[in-house]
């Protein structure tokens, strides 16, 4: 891949920082043998960096707390799903931060989301704008929720901790399901290439519960999914420091390792030679 | 939300081009590409020495030995899969101690017996980065040393790599050689290569570092714990990982890495 020299004589910031942002993506273009990704924003045309700063994702999930405490939010647990009602503005905030699911109804006035166990427990637990509601009617507490979601799927510890590890860094963490992963992780706005993650969460031990990844043909076969619907392979490893499972607060003492899993291709670079040189470590 | 469309994905080049990989696996055996290696004129020749497991060159051809085999007390010895790979190519007649030619059939006897530290997959590798133009050695292995004869064991997978490193570097205080050997248990897998990227200014002399070290898999793939052991062991070097099935060479990376904080 060449590097394009950037224009000479070109007045303005605005322009010159267009130039910087164009280098850092020529530079970003020559990055992957696998070894060291580098990890610089990839802004799609001009003017993209300086809009996703002035709309940071930390900014719309504190828009959605407030909303979210302003309503006295409450959600009702059904098996591994968290049933919302929602006004407008909620409804507005849950798409822009990208938290659930909304359910189409007849209903006009309302809408209708549903979360999965890690978002819900997010709103519940991280962020504690929302209550959760039993079957019996009762506000559930942090610890009941915890116990309801372990019981719903055992490795929630696990799941939750990885999922949490993401949103806390302000990524956008999605089912990862139909990929064959546990989540999809990206950035805010706008849409950005080899910027995206499919995750998977694995306890850092041995762990018969949640194990992935344990023999070579499933590391083809996850990685070449990934590969073919332009996401990275990232494997959090959750280690929970023997804190075990009791109640959220172990939760603290659990700590995540980030792993890339990709694939090398020869043939590929050894026409790179400065890009393999070059890499970061 | 997020690009969930097939169509625009550079990465299905990627697949394709795995694809096209088979067929050219396929091709490399045609009558076409053999032609062109087979009637070399300039076909080198060294002696299969048993002790050493290695083969000792006793007439060079070509530029190719500015990157293959070590060179001891400037003597050049290719280990097995080195050999085989020449031979494979054309580029290499090997006699026994007798000066009998030795056939093809009997250097993959050698590599079966197991004494030249090489197993099929090892060789297999090698086979498939040195097509591909890259340089590889055995890792823990001097390209180049001078003024010392080259000792029996030296492609030996006995004892681990560096145990023969050590052998042929200065004598070290009993401690450091201790440790040495500790550290080598931490991990199972031991290091198979160096691989240099193709580079006409290799020298054996001052290779430098490699680009990366890589193991070859044959059980399971790497642990986190593993491979952080080997993150420590290699530092600012990179490793990767490959696995060798049904012919099929595959390679990858595992790299610890950190998400930053997004605004």
């Amino acid at each position: 891949m060449k590097k394009r020299r950037s224009s000479s004589g070109v007045a303005g910031g605005g322009d010159r920082r267009f130039e910087k942002v164009l280098e850092e993506i020529m530079e970003g273009e020559v990055d992957d043998d696998g070894g060291r990704l580098k990890m610089k924003p990839r802004w799609k045309g001009k003017g993209s960096e300086a809009k996703a700063s002035a709309d940071p994702m930390s900014k719309i999930v504190s828009q959605l707390y407030s909303s979210l405490i302003r309503s006295v939010a409450r959600g009702l647990l059904l098996s591994r799903n968290v049933l919302i009602e929602a006004d407008a503005e909620v409804s507005y905030l849950f798409n822009r931060a990208r938290f659930g699911r909304s359910r189409i109804t007849s209903q006009e006035e309302k809408q209708w989301f549903q979360l999965d166990m890690e978002e819900a427990f997010y709103l519940c637990f991280s962020l504690e704008c929302l209550k959760g509601i039993g079957k019996d009617g009762s506000i559930k507490s942090n610890k009941e929720l915890w116990e309801y979601s372990k019981s719903e799927k055992p490795a929630f510890p696990i799941s939750y901790k990885a999922y949490s590890h993401l949103r806390h860094k302000n990524w956008v963490v999605r089912s990862g399901l139909q990929y064959g992963v546990d989540f999809i992780a990206y950035r805010h706005l706008p849409a950005l290439i080899h910027s995206e993650y499919a995750v998977l969460a694995l306890s850092k031990g041995d762990n018969e519960l949640n194990g992935r990844l344990r023999v070579w043909s499933d590391v083809h076969c996850t990685v070449r999914l990934c590969g073919s619907v332009a996401k990275t392979l990232l494997v959090l490893f959750v280690d929970s420091n023997s804190q075990g499972t009791s109640s959220p607060s172990c939760l603290e003492h659990y700590t995540v390792e980030e792993e890339t899993i990709t694939r090398w291709n020869p043939e590929q670079s050894r026409e790179d030679q400065t890009s393999l040189r070059n890499q970061t470590k | 939300m997020g690009s969930d469309d097939w169509g625009s994905c550079s990465d299905n080049e990627d697949y394709l081009q795995d694809r096209n990989e088979d067929d050219d696996e396929e091709d490399c055996y045609s009558s076409g590409f053999l032609s062109k290696l087979q009637f070399r004129k300039d076909i080198s020749k060294a002696r299969w020495v048993d002790d050493l497991a290695m083969a000792e060159v006793v007439e060079k051809k070509g530029k190719m030995w500015v990157t293959m085999g070590i060179v001891r007390n400037g003597n050049t010895y290719c280990s097995i899969e080195e050999t085989l790979f020449l031979i494979e190519i054309g580029a290499l007649h090997v006699l026994d101690g007798n000066d009998i030619h030795l056939s093809l059939k009997e250097l993959y006897e050698k590599l079966s017996n197991g004494k030249s530290g090489c197993y099929w997959e090892l060789f297999e590798v090698y086979k498939h980065l040195r097509s591909l133009g890259y340089v590889v050695g055995r890792h823990g292995i001097p390209w180049s040393v001078k003024g010392q004869q080259i000792k029996s064991g030296t492609c030996s997978l006995e004892g681990s790599q560096e145990s023969n490193e050590m052998l042929e570097m200065e004598p070290k205080d009993e401690n450091s050689v201790i440790e040495l050997f500790n550290n080598m248990q931490i991990t199972d897998v031991s290091p198979a290569f160096n691989v240099y990227l193709p580079n006409s200014k290799f020298r054996k002399s001052s290779p430098g570092d490699p680009s990366f070290v890589l193991y070859i898999s044959r059980c399971s793939p790497p642990s986190r714990v593993e491979i952080e052991a080997l993150e420590r062991k290699h530092g600012a070097i990179p490793f990767k990982f490959c696995h060798v099935e049904n012919g099929h060479v595959s390679f990858f990376s595992f790299a610890k890495t950190e998400l930053p904080v997004l605004p």
